[in-house]
């Protein structure tokens, strides 16, 4: 009793100093006149920049949205965020979706995020290897240590993939959990033959000689949505209104980000610490406004082949 | 401790540890240098500490400097005062301190870190998840210096104080306080530092608003010279953070034998 009452009375006193302190959130409130505030997690990665520049545009201050962008370090930390209502909205990966939403957690994409470019030598996402390897395509990458920066997720699933489509066997590949900033290192080092690298790390680690051998995006589907905004399910069921309005905002900031690289290049600036020389060269993505059906289901068959879920995901219940 | 050492003493540790940091800074500059590490993974310590002179100018820094010194201090007040009210109320009270101990050892030695899931699903990625963290971590090292504190108080002494008829209030004031005031400094001293590594691990982790998180901004973004620069800044707060601790420490207790000159 007295126990309980303690660590009641501490842990009551330490929330209650913490909501002096402002803890309460602001998200998803609508002020007097019908502006909703709204957070949306995301990662400092290039993939966003349509959403930093749509805010500058006023593409959602149009919409009657008022933005939060709330930076997380990993897409890890934004569904759970999403899921509890701490963020009204969020981006990630379009596979760590299909997995969650395999695990029945509720959650709505709203619409497309960023996609491959389509051309396979020129994505933003690419194995490396270094310039002398024996490594030549992507059959060579069996049998081999290659880097990746999640272990069971699009990177595996889609390397797995287009070593498969070349002729080899790609559970003979042993994947080696490294950070994305890490991995370049790892490749110099000879910890890894190879190595699963996305922009711009990808610029940066063939700017320092090393060779890509082939995109796992583009080599997967040129229209492969990598990744997508979303939502709980419990909040687009009660906003609708609100999801629309993001929606319509997104997709203008997407079409816009397509239409003007040198703003994407530009805006890098705000929000990552990019060497001025790898923002100009650096590989852009795509921003489709509509979310391929077909490559979805075909990311969801990928994660199914490599174990990653036993049920299949409801696509209908996730998709837009 | 003759009184001859004293002077050598006090002109020599400051230029050993000063020869220290300029060996370590050596060490940095060279392996690069040498090429024993890739010089693009480990620039040598003259351009990390060019880096930081380049952040030095930037208003973004300064204002994560701010973020970070605000959310340690803010964490790590309301750890001192929790800790001290709960460690002066459980010490005092026999019965509590025997209910309790067992929770506190229970409770005491889970990684604060291993809170992050939790904080990150009520708070998300805003300051009162670093304060969680920070506020459970140095709470533990303020309130078990406390109780040693107030254990260590001459049963004589309160006796006597009571005797004289001294309110409760007035046995805290004149007898727990002063014996329990060098564990608490202590226990302030520990928290300090943890309080700080705690505010740097949830920015980083997290992506709390602060340098934790700009150096994990200039590693996601590959700017590899950015994020030792910050890395370094980090170490040097460190250590500003154990001086003021220790400044505090010396004017608090400067009437304790352990500190007072004139008794050794």
């Amino acid at each position: 009793m007295h126990r309980r009452t303690f660590s009641v009375l501490a842990l009551s006193s330490v929330a209650a100093l913490l909501a002096a302190c402002g803890a309460s959130g602001d998200g998803g409130t609508t002020t007097a006149d019908g502006t909703t505030n709204v957070k949306i997690g995301v990662i400092p990665i290039v993939d966003v920049a349509p959403i930093y520049l749509g805010i500058k545009q006023g593409f959602f201050t149009q919409e009657k949205i008022n933005v939060t962008l709330e930076t997380a370090q990993g897409g890890a930390a934004i569904v759970p965020g999403v899921v509890s209502g701490q963020y009204q909205f969020g981006f990630s990966n379009t596979t760590s979706l299909l997995l969650a939403s395999s695990q029945g957690l509720p959650l709505k994409a709203v619409t497309s995020g960023v996609a491959s470019t389509g051309d396979p030598s020129k994505d933003f996402g690419a194995v490396v290897v270094k310039a002398d390897s024996p490594i030549k395509t992507a059959k060579d990458l069996a049998g081999k240590r290659v880097a990746v920066n999640t272990l069971k997720n699009v990177n595996t699933t889609t390397v797995n993939n287009v070593v498969k489509k070349d002729g080899g066997d790609p559970s003979t590949i042993s994947y080696v959990e490294l950070p994305f900033p890490d991995i370049a290192a790892a490749i110099a080092k000879g910890d890894v033959d190879a190595g699963q690298l996305v922009e711009p790390f990808l610029t940066i680690a063939t700017g320092q000689g090393n060779r890509q051998v082939v995109s796992n995006y583009a080599g997967t589907s040129p229209t492969l949505p990598v990744g997508m905004y979303f939502t709980s399910k419990n909040y687009a069921g009660q906003n609708p209104q609100v999801v629309t309005a993001f929606t319509t905002a997104m997709n203008k900031s997407m079409e816009y980000a397509n239409a003007h690289p040198d703003e994407v290049r530009a805006v890098l600036n705000e929000y990552t610490k990019i060497d001025p020389a790898v923002q100009k060269t650096l590989v852009l993505p795509k921003w489709p406004t509509t979310v391929d059906r077909a490559a979805v289901q075909q990311l969801a068959d990928l994660a199914e082949q490599d174990g990653l879920i036993t049920k299949k995901p409801d696509l209908d219940g996730l998709l837009p | 401790m003759s009184v001859l050492a004293i002077p050598v003493d006090r002109w020599r540790r400051p230029a050993l540890g000063l020869l220290g940091v300029v060996l370590a800074a050596a060490v940095v500059e060279a392996l690069p240098r040498l090429g024993l590490v890739d010089e693009r993974f480990l620039p040598p310590f003259s351009r990390m500490v060019t880096g930081l002179t380049e952040q030095l100018a930037l208003a973004e820094f300064w204002t994560a400097l701010g973020q970070t010194l605000g959310g340690w201090a803010l964490g790590l007040a309301i750890a001192m005062i929790a800790g001290v009210l709960a460690g002066v109320v459980i010490g005092s009270v026999p019965l509590l301190r025997a209910i309790t101990s067992s929770t506190i050892e229970f409770l005491r030695p889970i990684p604060s870190v291993a809170l992050i899931p939790l904080v990150v699903l009520i708070y998300g990625s805003r300051l009162p998840s670093a304060l969680i963290l920070i506020v459970y971590a140095a709470f533990w090292q303020v309130l078990v210096q406390v109780l040693y504190g107030v254990a260590d108080v001459d049963p004589v002494v309160r006796d006597t104080a009571r005797s004289y008829r001294f309110s409760r209030w007035g046995v805290i004031r004149s007898v727990v306080w002063p014996t329990t005031l060098p564990y608490v400094v202590t226990g302030f001293r520990l928290a300090a530092a943890v309080a700080l590594i705690l505010e740097i691990t949830a920015e980083l982790i997290i992506g709390v608003p602060g340098l934790g998180r700009s150096i994990g901004v200039a590693q996601s973004s590959g700017a590899v010279t950015e994020t030792y620069a910050l890395v370094l800044f980090v170490g040097i707060i460190g250590v500003a953070v154990n001086g003021f601790a220790r400044a505090v420490e010396k004017r608090t207790l400067r009437w304790h034998t352990s500190v007072r000159r004139d008794l050794a």
